[in-house]
């Protein structure tokens, strides 16, 4: 892997109580690449996304063994502050969630809570979050208006600005198109694209195509283990692994 | 997640259809061969007759395989044995216009008295056979080190095809009559070296189809590489 490190998980273990989720991850995530997991349902994949911004820890009864650590930082050590952590390691869920605010409100929010008051400053980094995710020539006439008037596509795109605007270096996506049209999850994925020069983006996603189609490197989890990591190209064309081809050709089960 | 059985079922058509075209290929270059040493002009026109099945079975291979990527968007070994299958199935296409070209020759050549017999036109038939048969078995058993090994073959069917070539110039220069003779004995002569080119092509289109081999069961590309299995 030619990029520099961004996250490396080791002997990562992740339990729901006695139910060991997560079974000794190790992997290392380049910087500015997509990098795709994929796997069957409960595999583990978003529950490792969660734990890369530790959003596990608001699920009672979890409890994680082994290191992640974020440009060479751990992240589970006792004197990280977490709120600052997941400013850092953005996240984007499978259904867009905004506020019901105005569009501008969505974006600012994380500013606002930020402590930045200066109007102009919150304007430019708006407009700037929008013009990342590919929103703003769609919303630039109606800012004041509700974010709830938006397509699903607008208010998942909006969702994404509201991620960029405080400006993380990784931007974490669970399933993030599975609830759009064609169209609108075509827009995702050129984003993705746009996004991956100025981010690390660690995507989650059931469309075999889609990863395929957005990610650099793909890692595929099955039953709380990691099978298999390698260039998305190389994974879905010449897999090293049987449980990888079986997967990915849909021969499974 | 339930297996493709679809998938996997239009896949297995996909191959069967590939040995039925290989199969028909084989015979009909066999059956060239035949005619040419026999001079047969029945088996020659039925050769000539029998390829538009051929070229039938590719259009359907195609027409099948441009199907399967469009709907079914198949990923690894999947995709890489339906590039493969389009791939060989032109190759066994080409590999039975050769056998057409042949047969042609023959029917031209039967028109006039028979030229000494050349043993290396023999030897030609016999490497370029062994090298098409090892292809089909090397699809069949999924096997790329036998697959790669034709390569190996190509050597001796070029050296056949120039000893024909060479024996047939000396036969020109050398020991023709003068005139309708040495007419009828150049045409003869061209017709039998086209007839080689067409063999060491056969040859060169079965090298091409143990590679395709190695790639759908490897995933390698191994065209233009020196690659051991």
């Amino acid at each position: 892997m030619e990029n520099a490190q961004k996250f490396s998980a080791r002997n990562l273990d992740f339990y729901y109580g006695d139910v060991k989720a997560l079974d000794d991850i190790s992997i290392t995530i380049g910087k500015n690449q997509v990098t795709a997991l994929i796997g069957p349902s409960g595999c583990g994949k978003s529950t490792f996304l969660r734990c890369l911004n530790r959003m596990n820890d608001l699920i009672p009864g979890t409890r994680v063994q082994g290191l992640i650590h974020l440009d060479g930082e751990d992240i589970y050590a006792p004197k990280v502050d977490v709120v600052n952590l997941r400013r850092r390691v953005g996240m984007v869920f499978q259904k867009p969630n905004p506020f019901p605010k105005t569009i501008f409100e969505n974006v600012a929010y994380g500013l606002r809570v930020n402590g930045i008051k200066d109007k102009k400053s919150l304007r430019q980094q708006v407009e700037k979050s929008l013009h990342q995710a590919a929103l703003w020539e769609e919303v630039k006439d109606r800012l004041n208006g509700s974010a709830l008037g938006l397509s699903g596509g607008q208010q998942q795109r909006l969702c994404i600005a509201r991620a960029l605007a405080v400006e993380p270096d990784v931007l974490l996506m669970d399933e993030p198109a599975s609830a759009l049209d064609p169209i609108a999850t075509q827009k995702i994925e050129d984003l993705i694209h746009e996004l991956k020069k100025n981010f690390t983006i660690i995507i989650v996603t059931h469309s075999m195509q889609q990863a395929a189609r957005v990610s650099d490197i793909t890692a595929f989890f099955y039953m709380g283990k990691l099978i298999e990591t390698g260039d998305t190209e190389t994974v879905f064309t010449r897999p090293s692994l049987q449980q990888t081809e079986d997967y990915i050709t849909g021969r499974f089960g | 997640m339930e297996d493709r059985k679809h998938f996997v079922n239009s896949l297995e058509k996909l191959k069967m259809m590939l040995l039925n075209m290989a199969t028909m290929t084989r015979r009909a270059v066999e059956n060239a061969n035949q005619a040419f040493q026999d001079r047969n002009e029945g088996l020659a026109q039925a050769v000539i007759d029998g390829d538009h099945a051929i070229n039938d079975l590719e259009v359907q291979i195609d027409n099948i395989s441009l199907k399967l990527l469009a709907l079914e968007q198949p990923m690894a070994r999947d995709l890489r044995f339906i590039i493969g299958a389009m791939r060989i199935s032109n190759d066994l296409e080409r590999i039975a216009d050769q056998a057409v070209n042949v047969a042609e020759r023959t029917l031209f050549l039967c028109q006039h008295p028979p030229l000494d017999p050349i043993p290396a036109m023999e030897q030609l038939m016999e490497v370029t056979g062994d090298m098409l048969d090892r292809a089909i078995k090397s699809f069949v058993e999924e096997d790329p080190k036998q697959a790669i090994s034709i390569r190996e073959m190509d050597d001796t069917a070029d050296h056949w095809t120039m000893v024909v070539l060479q024996t047939l110039i000396e036969n020109m220069v050398q020991n023709t009559p003068e005139g309708e003779k040495r007419l009828v004995n150049t045409r003869r002569s061209v017709q039998t070296i086209i007839a080689s080119r067409c063999l060491e092509r056969v040859g060169d289109l079965s090298t091409n189809i143990g590679e395709h081999v190695a790639f759908i069961v490897t995933g390698m590309n191994v065209k233009h590489q020196k690659i051991a299995f």
